[in-house]
């Protein structure tokens, strides 16, 4: 269970994803602890959700915040991808919430633009970059977003100093 | 729930929800059982085009508890050549997706305009005022983003194994 083993999958099975959020804003310089990995995943191409179903699938991924077993049995496949257009689940290996957009950016092309590679936890993966991090948190207008929002741009002003 | 929970458990829109219910003359609560309810009715109508009514009878026929099949039949025409049929399997798994992320996303936004910087125009200042540590975003820079994501790591597996103690 951790961000390495979710970072590594999702590779080994070339699911084309960009990371968002608190992991993002951590390999940033952001010192908020966080434990979910966000992802934002190309929806247009059917082999890619196909290949994201099958690896949260693989660790039994199911919605997070609802007790196990509340109903018949939670259905992970492309077709609950494509009809749940953001996904919080809870899996063997972590949390992790999947979207195909993201507040503020747009969908996963526009997310990719403003995404930089780096290479950390043994994996190389794109990451969404500070500006538009920023953009985001400020979009999506939640209380936690906003109290992020100092220290991103603290640190974006740190970086252009 | 609030309002905003229940419509995105739902996967409906809220002003859609308000004015079918005025429509059916039927309360609205926002509760689990009211938002999955409200999910199916509004797929049957934005979906599949059935009038507001027909679409909560059916749904009303398809939640009813005890039922224990993945598929129900609706409702059919007496020759059996046409008939709706809810795979509720399908449903359930949507429905708990929209549900979670209506708990786990969808926290109360705060009311009025987005709060301002106090201090405009410095982000470091503003940042300090708000009680951000400078020194350690300081010495966050001079680290790598793999430096950075390993120490992460490190932490959110402390935070872990915490709370499995704990528990």
């Amino acid at each position: 269970m951790s961000f390495a083993s979710m970072l590594s999958g999702l590779t080994k099975k070339k699911v084309r994803f960009v990371v968002v959020g608190g992991v993002a804003a951590a390999a940033h310089g952001s010192s908020r602890l966080t434990n979910d990995l966000d992802i934002c995943y190309d929806a247009d191409t059917t082999a890619n959700i196909e290949a994201l179903a099958s690896v949260l699938a693989g660790w039994q991924a199911y919605p997070r915040g609802i007790e196990a077993g509340l109903t018949r049995s939670f259905i992970m496949d492309d077709r609950t991808l494509r009809n749940a257009p953001i996904l919080t689940l809870t899996t063997s290996e972590g949390d992790i919430d999947v979207m195909d957009r993201i507040a503020g950016v747009g969908p996963y092309d526009a997310v990719r633009r403003h995404s930089e590679r780096i290479s950390a936890l043994g994996v190389r993966f794109r990451v969404l970059d500070l500006p538009s991090l920023i953009k985001a948190k400020r979009a999506a207008g939640r209380p936690r977003d906003f109290d992020h929002l100092p220290e991103l741009e603290a640190l974006l002003a740190l970086r252009k100093t | 729930m609030t309002a905003r929970q229940t419509a995105v458990a739902a996967g409906a829109d809220l002003k859609w929800m308000v004015n079918s219910a005025g429509l059916l003359g039927r309360r609205l609560r926002y509760n689990r059982e009211q938002a999955k309810w409200w999910g199916l009715v509004w797929l049957l109508t934005e979906q599949l085009g059935l009038s507001l009514r027909a679409a909560a009878a059916v749904s009303t026929v398809v939640l009813r508890g005890g039922s224990s099949s993945t598929q129900v039949t609706a409702g059919a025409d007496p020759s059996g050549s046409a008939s709706l049929i809810v795979d509720l399997a399908r449903y359930e798994s949507i429905f708990l997706a929209n549900l979670s992320r209506a708990l786990v996303h969808e926290t109360p936004r705060r009311r009025g305009r987005p709060p301002q910087r106090g201090i405009k125009g410095d982000a470091l200042t503003a940042a300090r005022h708000y009680g951000v540590d400078l020194g350690l975003i300081r010495s966050a820079i001079g680290r790598t983003p793999a430096e950075r994501l390993a120490l992460l790591e490190k932490n959110a597996a402390f935070v872990r194994d915490m709370r499995k103690r704990t528990a």
